[in-house]
Parts: C-alpha cells; sequence; structure tokens
C-alpha cells in the first residue's frame, strides 16, 4: 500500500470508526445502566435512516434539520422498547434480548409495507463536494460525520460526568442497589440510558443515509458489528466502546481497502475471537463482583 | 398409559404419508428435520447458553455433505455422519473462545461466530458457491428407492430423526448428564463448588447439539437439492429459537409443541404474505412476556413430570 | 498433626479496597476452626479465596502441600476442599434427592456413551443408595421427594451441607451455617458439624456471627478485622482477648 492510499484509508477510517462508535455506545449504556440486550439496535439505526429517507428525500426537509430529527423520535421509539419490552423482562436478560429479536422483525415489516421494500438509493446526496487534504479526498458528506461524532460523543461525556441524572445512570451501572438508594429510580434510569441508545443509533443511521442503501433490512449490516464492538470493548464500558469503534473501524477500513467487505467483516469477528481468548473482559472492561 | 401414547404417536407417525395430501408430506418431512434441529437446540439451553450460531452448524453439515456428494462423489449414507461430525468439529473451534463469556456475551459473540462460518459460504465462491450457494445435490440412492419422491424420503428421516431424537433423548434422562447440566443452569456456583467442571459440560452440550444440528442440515440439503447461505441466516435462527420459546424447554418435550404449533402457524399463515415476520415477532414477544415457560408450561405438572422413579416428584 | 489446610501472605484488592491483607494461618487436620471478625473483616472472602471462588492478589494458598491459590474451584473441590454458601444454594427445581445425587458428581460420573447406551444405570443405582444413606445421617431422609425448593429454611441449610458431605470432603468451609435458625435447629447443626468430624474425620472450618455456637464447637478461633488476623487461639483465649473485645466493640456485635 503506498503512502497516499495509506492516508486516503486512515481517513476513512476514522470516519467510519466515529459511526461505530456512536452506534455502539448506546448499546453499551443500555446493557451497563440496566442490562438491556438490545437485539433490534440495527433496527433503530435503520429507522433513522428513514428518517432522513422521508424528511429529506420525500419531504424536502433540509439535510441538517432532518438528522436532528432523528434523535428525538428514534429515541422515542428506544423509550418505547424499554416501557413495553425491556421493562417487563427485567432480570431476565435473555427474555429481553430474543423478545427484541422478535421486535427487530416487525420493524423490518412496518417499514418495509410502508415505504417499500427494494433497495433504495434515491436519497440524493445533499453535500456533493469534495474536501481535500493533499493526497486525501473526503466527501463531505463523510466528513461531517466526524465532527457530528465527537459533538455527540463529548456531550454524552458532559451528561454522565456533570449532569445528576448522567451520574445517575453511571452509579447504576456500577452498582445498582446502591444507585437505587439514590432515588432516581429504576425505571427512569433504564428509560434514559434507552432514550440515549435510541437517540445516537437513530442519528448515525441518519448520517448514513445518503451514504448506504437505505432499506429495511440495513441494521443486520451494522449489528453484527456492533456486538462485535460491545465485546471488543469490554460489555459494559463506554470508553471501552468508543475505543473498540475506532479500532474495528481500522481493521474494517484497511481490511476492506487490501480485500473485500466480506472479508473484513470475518476479520473483525477474527479479532473479537481474539480478544475473547487473550483478555474475556475485553479491552477495558472489569469483572463484576 | 406412556407406552400407549408411544405407541399411537409412532403409528401415526408411520402412515402419515398416506393420512394426507400429497403437498403436505413435503411439509412433514422439513417438519421431522426441524423438530431435530429444535431438539438439538434444547440440550444447548439446558446449561444455559442460547446460541445464536446453532443455525450455522445446520449449515456446516448441509455444506459438508453436499461438497461430500458432488466433489468427492461420496454417496449420502457417507456424507450424512459426515455432516454429523463437521458440524461437531466447527462446533468444537467455536466453543473453545464462546465459554469465555456468558450471557448477553455469549448470545452475541456466538452470532458474531456463526455469521464468521456463514460469510465464508459468502465469500468462497470456490467451492461453496458463494451467494448462490450450491444446486444439484443428489438425492440418496438405496437400490431401487427413489428418495426424489417425498414420501420414500419421509420414511428415510424418520428413521434417522427418531434414532437421532432417542439419543438425544437418553441423554436428557440420564441423571449424570443431564441432571448435571441442568444443575449447571439453575445454580452455577454450587455446580462448581461440587466439582463440577462447569466449561466441560456446557462444551459437551454444544457440540453434541452441534452434531445433531449437522445431522439435520444433511436431510435438508439432500431434500432441497440446493442451499445457499440464506437457508441459514440470522432470521431463520430466530425462528427456531421462536419455535422453542413458543414449546418450552424445561422438559424434553417443549420443542416437540413448539415445532408442531408453529408448523401449523407457519403454514396457515401463507395468505399474510409479507406480514408473516411481524406475526411471528409478535407471537416471540407474547411469549416472552406472558408465557416464557413456553407452552409445555400450561400441561398439567404430572404430564411432564419424569415419573419412572418412585422417589422423583418434579422433572 | 499435620496442617491440612495453610494460606501464606493472602491478599485479595478489590481496586482501592483491600479485602483480605496478608492472611497466614494454618489449620490442622481433624481441627473444628472458627473464623470470626465483625462485619466486612474478609470472612467470606477468604474462603472464597480458599476454595477457588476468587483468585488472590498475592500470597498463596495450601492443601496439604498441593498448592492451591488460583486454581478452578471444581477441581478444588476434587481435592477435596468444599464449601458451602451464605445463602441456600439448591438445585430448587430437583428433589432433595436428586440434588444430592447431583451433589455425587465428582464420585459418580458418566460419559455421553455410557447414558446414551444405558450402561450408567447400575451405577446411577448406587449412586442412589449412597445419596439416601447420607440423608438419613444428617436426617433429611423422610424429604427424600420433596422439591428442595419448598423445603423449610433451617433444612434447606442442612441440605447444604448433606451436598457438601456427598462430595467426600477432606476439609469443609460452612459459611455461617447456622445463620437465620432457631435454637432446636442450632444445636441439630452442631450436632452435626461434631459428628462430621468425630465420625467422618473432616478437618471443618467455619465462618460464624453467632458466638455462642462458636464457642461451643470450635477447637481453635481465628479473627479477622479490616482484612487482617487480629488473634488466634482457642475460645476462651480470644474471648477475654482485649484486642478482640474492642474490634467488636467498634461494632454491633458481642463476643459472648
Amino acid at each position: 500500500m503506498d503512502f497516499p492510499t495509506f492516508l486516503q484509508t486512515v481517513a476513512n477510517s476514522v470516519v467510519l470508526g466515529s459511526i461505530y462508535a456512536t452506534v455502539a455506545v448506546g448499546l453499551a449504556l443500555a446493557f451497563g445502566v440496566m442490562q438491556m440486550a438490545n437485539f433490534a439496535h440495527g433496527e433503530l439505526f435503520m429507522g433513522g435512516a428513514y428518517v432522513v429517507y422521508v424528511l429529506y428525500a420525500l419531504g424536502g426537509v433540509p439535510f441538517p434539520l432532518a438528522v436532528v430529527a432523528a434523535f428525538p423520535i428514534i429515541a422515542l421509539l428506544g423509550m418505547l422498547t424499554e416501557r413495553f419490552i425491556f421493562r417487563p423482562t427485567r432480570g431476565n436478560v435473555l427474555a429481553g434480548f430474543m423478545a427484541t429479536a422478535g421486535l427487530a422483525l416487525i420493524l423490518q415489516v412496518l417499514v418495509g409495507q410502508t415505504w417499500g421494500v427494494g433497495l433504495m438509493r434515491s436519497i440524493p446526496t445533499p453535500y456533493m463536494a469534495i474536501a481535500e487534504f493533499g493526497p486525501v479526498r473526503l466527501g463531505w458528506q463523510r466528513l461531517i460525520i466526524i465532527p457530528a461524532a465527537f459533538i455527540m460523543m463529548g456531550g454524552l461525556w458532559l451528561f454522565l460526568h456533570k449532569t445528576k441524572w448522567g451520574k445517575g445512570l453511571r452509579a447504576c451501572a456500577q452498582d445498582p442497589e446502591a444507585a437505587a438508594i439514590n432515588g432516581i429510580g429504576n425505571n427512569k434510569m433504564a428509560s434514559l440510558s434507552m432514550l440515549i441508545a435510541g437517540g445516537f443509533a437513530g442519528v448515525s443511521g441518519a448520517l448514513m443515509a445518503p451514504i448506504l442503501a437505505v432499506t429495511p433490512y440495513m441494521g443486520h449490516g451494522i449489528i453484527v458489528t456492533a456486538f462485535v464492538v460491545v465485546i471488543v470493548g469490554g460489555m459494559a464500558s463506554i470508553e471501552g466502546a468508543v475505543l473498540a469503534a475506532f479500532l474495528l473501524g481500522f481493521i474494517h477500513t484497511f481490511t476492506t481497502t487490501l480485500f473485500d467487505a466480506v472479508v473484513s467483516t470475518m476479520v473483525g469477528v477474527a479479532f473479537m475471537a481474539l480478544v475473547l481468548v487473550v483478555k474475556p473482559t475485553g479491552l477495558l472492561g472489569r469483572v463484576k463482583q | 398409559m406412556r407406552i400407549l401414547l408411544l405407541i399411537v404417536v409412532a403409528a401415526l407417525a408411520v402412515a402419515a404419508p398416506y393420512l394426507v395430501p400429497e403437498y403436505y408430506v413435503e411439509i412433514l418431512v422439513l417438519f421431522l428435520i426441524n423438530l431435530l434441529l429444535a431438539s438439538s437446540y434444547r440440550l444447548l439451553t439446558t446449561t444455559g447458553d442460547w446460541s445464536l450460531s446453532h443455525v450455522v452448524l445446520m449449515g456446516v453439515g448441509a455444506y459438508a455433505t453436499a461438497l461430500a456428494a458432488k466433489l468427492l462423489g461420496w454417496p449420502f449414507w457417507l456424507g450424512l455422519p459426515l455432516a454429523g461430525v463437521a458440524s461437531a468439529v466447527i462446533a468444537a473451534a467455536l466453543v473453545y473462545p464462546l465459554l469465555r463469556t456468558k450471557g448477553f456475551g455469549f448470545f452475541i459473540a456466538s452470532f458474531a461466530f456463526g455469521e464468521f462460518v456463514r460469510l465464508i459460504w459468502v465469500k468462497f465462491t470456490n467451492p461453496f458457491g458463494g451467494p448462490r450457494g450450491m444446486i444439484n445435490i443428489p438425492t440418496p440412492e438405496l437400490g431401487s428407492i427413489d428418495f426424489f419422491f417425498a414420501t420414500p424420503y419421509y420414511y428415510l428421516t424418520l428413521v434417522i430423526v427418531a434414532l437421532c431424537l432417542w439419543i438425544l433423548y437418553r441423554i436428557d434422562r440420564a441423571a449424570l448428564i443431564g441432571d448435571v447440566m441442568k444443575a449447571i443452569y439453575m445454580d452455577e456456583d454450587l455446580a462448581r463448588s461440587i466439582g463440577v467442571k462447569v466449561n466441560h459440560y456446557r462444551a459437551m452440550a454444544f457440540i453434541t447439539g452441534g452434531f445433531f444440528a449437522g445431522i439435520a442440515g444433511a436431510l435438508l440439503a439432500h431434500r432441497l437439492g440446493a442451499i445457499d447461505p440464506k437457508n441459514f441466516d440470522i432470521n431463520v435462527m430466530v425462528y427456531l429459537v421462536i419455535w422453542v420459546v413458543v414449546g418450552g424447554t424445561k422438559t424434553f418435550w417443549g420443542p416437540f409443541l413448539g415445532v408442531i404449533v408453529m408448523t401449523i402457524i407457519f403454514e396457515t399463515s401463507r395468505p399474510l404474505l409479507e406480514w408473516r415476520p411481524l406475526l411471528f415477532g409478535g407471537i416471540l414477544i407474547f411469549f416472552l412476556i406472558f408465557m416464557p415457560g413456553g407452552l409445555e408450561s400450561l400441561l398439567p405438572k404430572r404430564w411432564t413430570s419424569r415419573g419412572s422413579s418412585a422417589t422423583e416428584v418434579t422433572g | 498433626m499435620t496442617a491440612i489446610l495453610r494460606t501464606d501472605a493472602v491478599t485479595m484488592r478489590f481496586g482501592g479496597v483491600t479485602a483480605v491483607d496478608q492472611l497466614t494461618m494454618e489449620v490442622m487436620e481433624g481441627e473444628i476452626r472458627g473464623l470470626i471478625g465483625p462485619n466486612g473483616a474478609g470472612k467470606t472472602t477468604s474462603f472464597n479465596l480458599i476454595s477457588g471462588a476468587l483468585k488472590p492478589t498475592s500470597g498463596r494458598v495450601f492443601f496439604r502441600d498441593q498448592e492451591i491459590s488460583g486454581r478452578d474451584a471444581a477441581d478444588i473441590a476434587e481435592l477435596g476442599v468444599v464449601r458451602t454458601f451464605q445463602r441456600p444454594a439448591l438445585f430448587g427445581d430437583f428433589t432433595v434427592l436428586r440434588n444430592l445425587m447431583v451433589a455425587r458428581h465428582l464420585h459418580a460420573r458418566e460419559s455421553l456413551l455410557q447414558a446414551v447406551l444405558g450402561s450408567g444405570r447400575a451405577m446411577e443405582a448406587k449412586n442412589e443408595g449412597i445419596a439416601m444413606d447420607i440423608l438419613r445421617f444428617i436426617g433429611l431422609d423422610k424429604y427424600a421427594g420433596m422439591e428442595a425448593a419448598n423445603l423449610p429454611y433451617g433444612h434447606q441449610r442442612a441440605l447444604n451441607v448433606a451436598a457438601a458431605l456427598a462430595t467426600e470432603p477432606k476439609v469443609l468451609m460452612l459459611d455461617e451455617p447456622v445463620a437465620g435458625m432457631n435454637p432446636v435447629e442450632k444445636e441439630a447443626m452442631t450436632g452435626l458439624i461434631r459428628r462430621l468430624r468425630d465420625e467422618r474425620g473432616i478437618t471443618i472450618i467455619l465462618v460464624e456471627h453467632d458466638m455462642r455456637t462458636v464457642m461451643g464447637v470450635c477447637e481453635r478461633v481465628t479473627v479477622l478485622d479490616f482484612g487482617k488476623k487480629l488473634a488466634e487461639g482457642t475460645p476462651r483465649e480470644i474471648a477475654n482477648d482485649p484486642r478482640v473485645i474492642e474490634a467488636y466493640l467498634g461494632s454491633e456485635e458481642t463476643v459472648a
């Protein structure tokens, strides 16, 4: 690989890592706070993409507005998932997980029947310009993902460390019994984490809508990677998820450039297997007592 | 009483192809294969390991026998055990890193590993046929019997599946293995403290379950005549989970109930077309929230108890 | 007498907390040893370190002359060091008898082949017999067919001891065996503890808060405080030890 190609691949990796990070933190947060294992997380991503499809491609709403709108809409979807699926199955991680597998099917059918099932590249690219940094060329569409992701991560960090609710979430993840004494209440904690999970996954999907093929099944493509990122990062660790997301972004992008996308998924899984064998708790995970 | 029930069921099973219209015999073949798949999956669930790569292991068996038949000219009678062994070997390879995980980690790691194997079939057109898969898988041959037709194939499947189910039943009933596996699920720390090497049993369940999934895969491959990676993807896996959740996994017979009910629902809901997955998703959610023990939890306890030993009260 | 169990400066740190600090103790074969201390002193953590539930941050644990520190709990149980839990740990869906039969696991195992061919039947029958014997020894035989989860609390704790006994242990570590029991049940449990040592030669270590029980049945007592060994001696000696009294004065408990 020559140097310009190397730089280009690095740039692409950062973009991909940013998306992986915003998708995976929600998954890690929901699991860490309340042991909610969301199989339909890919469908939340898909939902965000469809928000852009409906608002921007069909409705003419400006792209940035459509992306921002994805947050509350999919956040609401996340909260509904918590209320109607995770709350009745609380205490049984398997039940919640499999139930969201059922939810995934439902969402796929609903979206497919409403807006059609075929390949949908009909989202016009809002930002056609291409930025150039020396030998590296990045379409603006991809470029904006980086600051968007960092703003969201930064916002999340501030929320988790500087606000009462955020600290409550962190306390809940460390020790649910102590957090319950704090008085914020498990239901609110669960609802809040799924709100964040939904919002983040939705915005990720929204940002990717002009780049990926928008279909009801696009969740399949992202969910395996999201799972791999969470395991490599360390199950409930948010910092771990971010680190693993960028790591995997690099692994996937370089492998795709050298081989193809199928091989890159396989290499990602193989990397996960390696991590499991060498450090089963993940890069930044800790064994809970 | 039990013996009577068994005789009735056996008689029905043998007479079945003559009791139903031609089209349905095909469904019965698939029903038997699914029964074996669900029963083999239940073995894993007894230790609490709900793997999401089980259907992929079925695919390993299917591809193994297809390759053996097409590339090596192996007859079905060799391909079948090969399929089981191939799946068991892949299962053994997967289980080593998988044992480092539990619960949520186990589910998603098993899903990822399953995808890894499946993507090998997608990527390597030679020899797996890539996304289009493999076609022209030969039918079994035995003397002058033409297994191309549904009815002879049904009897072939019936014999093989019955034998496999019997083995699975014996393992479940075995006090010193079946009980230990259930004990691991009930209280893993306690099991460890009495000397149970938990990972050994988890691996045993995973690999044995994988073996039988492979057998089911071989039966499928030779019936359909063609297989591709989509036959073994996550959607099919979720359906397997639905059968097992709907039926229940507490007793050996739970999955039977699940496969029967869901096969009926599957066939009768055809008019729903693309809305079907929504129905199944709804069924899964309903059962997990309102009837997590599955349909077998509705049966009177006496029916589901083990009953043969005088000192045992509950199953 | 020889030391059957020995810890050598065993330490357990969780993050910033040192739960067990350089614990060195020796238990002689055939002893009934008590391990006491105020809440949070590190008693159960010590059990966890010995039984293999936890891997020590530093230090070593020896069974006879074999190092067992950091080994898997199942391996340590196989060697003969078995513990019970503070909670009633049972295989709830099984009957009492089946609980025991599973607990015999170390001495009654079968391979897949044996299971399928049914050649394990004879072993299973023999296992059932031995399990019933143990239930008779403990006094739970008339509950053999009852679902374990339905046993009254005191009997559940007795079942825990029975299950541990089924493994044919050399060292039995009981974690608060009389917690939550009424005086009659406590008598039964202490009597059982003595019989286990007298009739079966098992070395017993118990963690307990109930001082009367500790004073009544233990021959030697080790006192922990803040993870460190504070004192060690006969029950009388430590009851009169000012350091021990002071440690307990700071807590809600009293030394008998």
